[in-house]
């Protein structure tokens, strides 16, 4: 008998070690104790993120943040965020993109903030201030902004005397001439991996995506301004006058590099971007307003806000540091202390902080800022995301990648996302207007 | 128990032999116990817990902004997955691939494997290793490194073939292929080399006696010989390729031809981690388990046929 009790024993043993193994990372998080600072707990992943929480560390004494920086949010950042909130275990603030607050929303993963920034929400435009109420609660903070511009090889422009272009008309007739100039180049590129630019060029043609009406969802991913945008295009695609490679793509900055590619389609942000991968190529790029259908305008293509989880106990400290991060001068200033971001404040009384921390000679000293707060001024106002931007933007992209080979057309693929969106929206219950 | 002799020779030492028994029983428990300890945790209890996930789904209502309840859907999950051409598609996709890779995979092997064996080759253990080494390399990282070079503007050998589109429309299938047959084929060759080993030289030498030729021997006698170890590979090959998701998902953000949902893996992970749709992405992997056991018992039952 004595044998049998350790041969089980030992099996017992076995397991319990392994057990223990297993769940040795569960740790309860300390409750907070009186006269001990506040501890707040922040998942982002943006550049300058660690900077920006050692400056409020260091100033604070009653709060402190623990950042945790995690992969951006469609790379598997968001569902990290949506795993940890149905396990319990969410951080108490998390850095959401615009398109992606409703989604979040709806799964019931944030906090209804209303209340308590009712102050600060007089700083910001209402154009970006729309993107965060939703059913008329405010769930997030916008942190910055992104005016859409347009980069451009400025000496091989004046070179070949191709005029900058104002208009998607002109934009049409530089790209001939950059093609005509030299046979391999293009003046920029269709991603067929990022349905966001599409969006923001919708936008800012005055298309609207997403609306609601009453209780319902409009779903009009393929109305007339969006349908212009994706026949502009096209007809660019199929008359070769565009690159079409992945977004950020290896590829992509090879032709930059090899000088094949005369311009770029983008926001502020990419300022940073272009200065960081191409640093060889300094004084030769400049930034102008992204091209207009007639009147200057633009739509917003990225940006960040930062949103309070539903199971936070902290909500006050919380709240009290996500104001912080996106207002305060110090958060600006410690954020792009390296010099390599160039982030636009969605509060515009903070654009002269950003302004000084960005050397800007890689664009021949142009004033950068200037020009993306002109560009942010003209963001049509009354855009919405939909509650299933994932899927929509997925969608697009199995899609848009057929747009290469000739196998479908853009405003084509407008209407299958369309069809896609609305049986996604119904499928999880939500009403969807008629059209 | 009854009728074995231990336990009609009963009476003096029965004490001594219940232990006997117990001891033997402690002993097999030692042994087995942490294999199903751990197939419990690792294996029986996720797909328990994947099943239950699978019959509940998300619902929120209006505008969604009051959040989302769980709610029972019963099999709902199970009809829309089967329903959702993305899914169905999926099966396609491997049905071409298999049809591709599977003969390629092991008609390669083989040959790579018999040319080893007979002797033929100088350098066999230099083969070996060299042919073995892909195998050692992740999955993910092989994707890297073949998507280099699939990459126009970037790799060297697009260019040297003008331009060839290896990413887009179909071309991504053979693409996906490549990379399999590059990772697995050595691993193969090395499974079957090792049966060939196996083979009782004077089997072959009375075949070579009543004046087979090489090629002879190597099909009527040494593939016959190794059927098993071919049946093996067949198997893990299949239920691999039904898992295909790796390679595929690091070429996808390259690719025209990849799809988020290419494969019925890629689709689970998409509704899991991309659609925050728990309840169906269990739904597709409980299907895709079903399909796998089901086709596993198939081949084997083949295999043991003949």
């Amino acid at each position: 008998m004595g044998r049998k009790s350790t041969g089980i024993a030992g099996v017992l043993a076995g397991v319990s070690l392994l057990a223990t193994a297993c769940g040795g990372g569960g740790q309860a998080e300390p409750a907070a104790e009186a006269g001990k600072p506040a501890q707040v707990t922040f998942w982002g992943w943006a550049k300058g993120t660690q900077q920006v929480v050692d400056a409020f560390n260091a100033s604070h004494k009653d709060v402190q943040i623990k950042f945790e920086e995690i992969p951006s949010g469609n790379a598997g950042g968001y569902a990290k965020f949506s795993n940890a909130v149905k396990a319990g275990n969410a951080p108490d603030i998390m850095s959401v993109e615009y398109p992606q607050l409703p989604d979040f929303v709806n799964q019931g993963a944030l906090q209804d903030i209303s209340a308590e920034v009712s102050d600060v929400k007089p700083k910001y435009p209402a154009g970006v201030l729309g993107l965060v109420e939703l059913g008329g609660k405010t769930w997030a903070l916008p942190m910055d902004a992104a005016p859409q511009v347009f980069f451009y090889r400025k000496d091989l422009f004046e070179k070949n005397k191709i005029e900058v272009p104002k208009t998607w008309d002109d934009f049409k007739a530089a790209a001939e001439k950059v093609k005509k100039a030299d046979g391999k180049a293009r003046i920029a590129t269709f991603f067929p991996d990022d349905p966001s630019v599409l969006a923001a060029l919708s936008w800012q043609a005055g298309g609207r995506w997403f609306g609601t009406e009453g209780d319902a969802w409009k779903v009009t991913i393929n109305d007339e301004p969006s349908k212009k945008v994706a026949a502009y295009w096209q007809d660019l695609v199929k008359e070769d006058l565009v690159k079409v490679q992945p977004s950020f793509s290896q590829e992509w900055n090879a032709a930059f590099e090899d000088g094949t590619l005369w311009g770029y389609v983008g926001a502020n942000w990419g300022a940073g971007v272009m200065k960081g991968n191409h640093a060889g190529q300094s004084g030769k790029w400049a930034i102008a307003p992204i091209p207009n259908w007639g009147t200057p305008s633009s739509g917003m293509l990225g940006g960040t806000t930062f949103a309070v989880s539903k199971g936070s106990k902290n909500t006050k400290a919380a709240v009290e540091v996500v104001k912080w991060l996106t207002g305060s001068q110090e958060a600006w200033s410690a954020r792009l202390s390296s010099g390599t971001s160039s982030g636009f404040p969605a509060i515009t009384d903070l654009v002269p902080v950003a302004a000084k921390s960005f050397d800007a000679s890689f664009y021949g000293g142009q004033d950068i800022y200037k020009l993306f707060s002109e560009s942010y001024a003209t963001i049509q106002p009354g855009w919405t995301w939909g509650p299933s931007m994932v899927q929509t933007l997925t969608a697009f992209k199995d899609a848009l990648g057929k747009v290469g080979s000739g196998e479908t057309t853009i405003p084509d693929v407008f209407d299958t996302v369309q069809t896609a969106t609305v049986a996604e929206i119904k499928s999880r219950g939500l009403n969807v207007a008629q059209q | 128990m009854t009728t074995s002799p231990m336990t009609q020779a009963r009476a003096p030492g029965a004490a001594r032999e219940g232990d006997e028994a117990w001891r033997r029983r402690g002993a097999i428990l030692l042994f087995v116990g942490p294999f199903f300890a751990l197939f419990l945790a690792v294996i029986v209890a996720p797909l328990a817990y994947a099943v239950y996930l699978s019959l509940f789904a998300e619902k929120s209502s209006g505008l969604g902004f009051g959040g989302a309840e769980t709610v029972f859907v019963g099999l709902g999950n199970y009809l829309d997955t089967l329903k959702d051409e993305a899914f169905t598609d999926g099966f396609l996709v491997i049905l071409g691939y298999c049809v591709l890779y599977i003969p390629l995979m092991i008609g390669g092997a083989l040959a790579l494997a018999l040319l080893l064996d007979s002797g033929l080759a100088r350098f066999g253990k230099v083969f070996q290793a060299a042919l073995f080494m892909p195998h050692i390399v992740p999955g993910v990282i092989a994707g890297l490194i073949w998507l280099y070079l699939y990459l126009p503007g970037i790799s060297p050998i697009v260019d040297l073939l003008g331009d060839a589109d290896f990413l887009g429309g179909r071309g991504a299938l053979g693409a996906v292929v490549n990379i399999a047959l590059w990772e697995w084929l050595g691993y193969n060759m090395i499974i079957y080399f090792a049966a060939l080993q196996a083979i009782p030289a004077e089997v072959v030498e009375a075949a070579r006696t009543d004046g087979a030729g090489g090629a002879r021997i190597a099909w009527s006698v040494k593939i016959p010989m190794i059927r098993g170890a071919v049946v093996t590979t067949v198997l893990f090959t299949i239920i691999g390729s039904l898992q295909l998701f790796t390679e595929p998902t690091v070429l996808d953000n390259s690719s025209d031809g990849i799809v988020s949902t290419w494969t019925p893996n890629m689709y689970a992970y998409n509704e899991a981690f991309g659609n925050n749709d728990i309840g169906q992405a269990g739904a597709a992997s409980i299907i895709l388990a079903l399909l796998a056991a089901v086709l596993s018992y198939a081949v084997t039952r083949w295999g043991n046929r003949r």
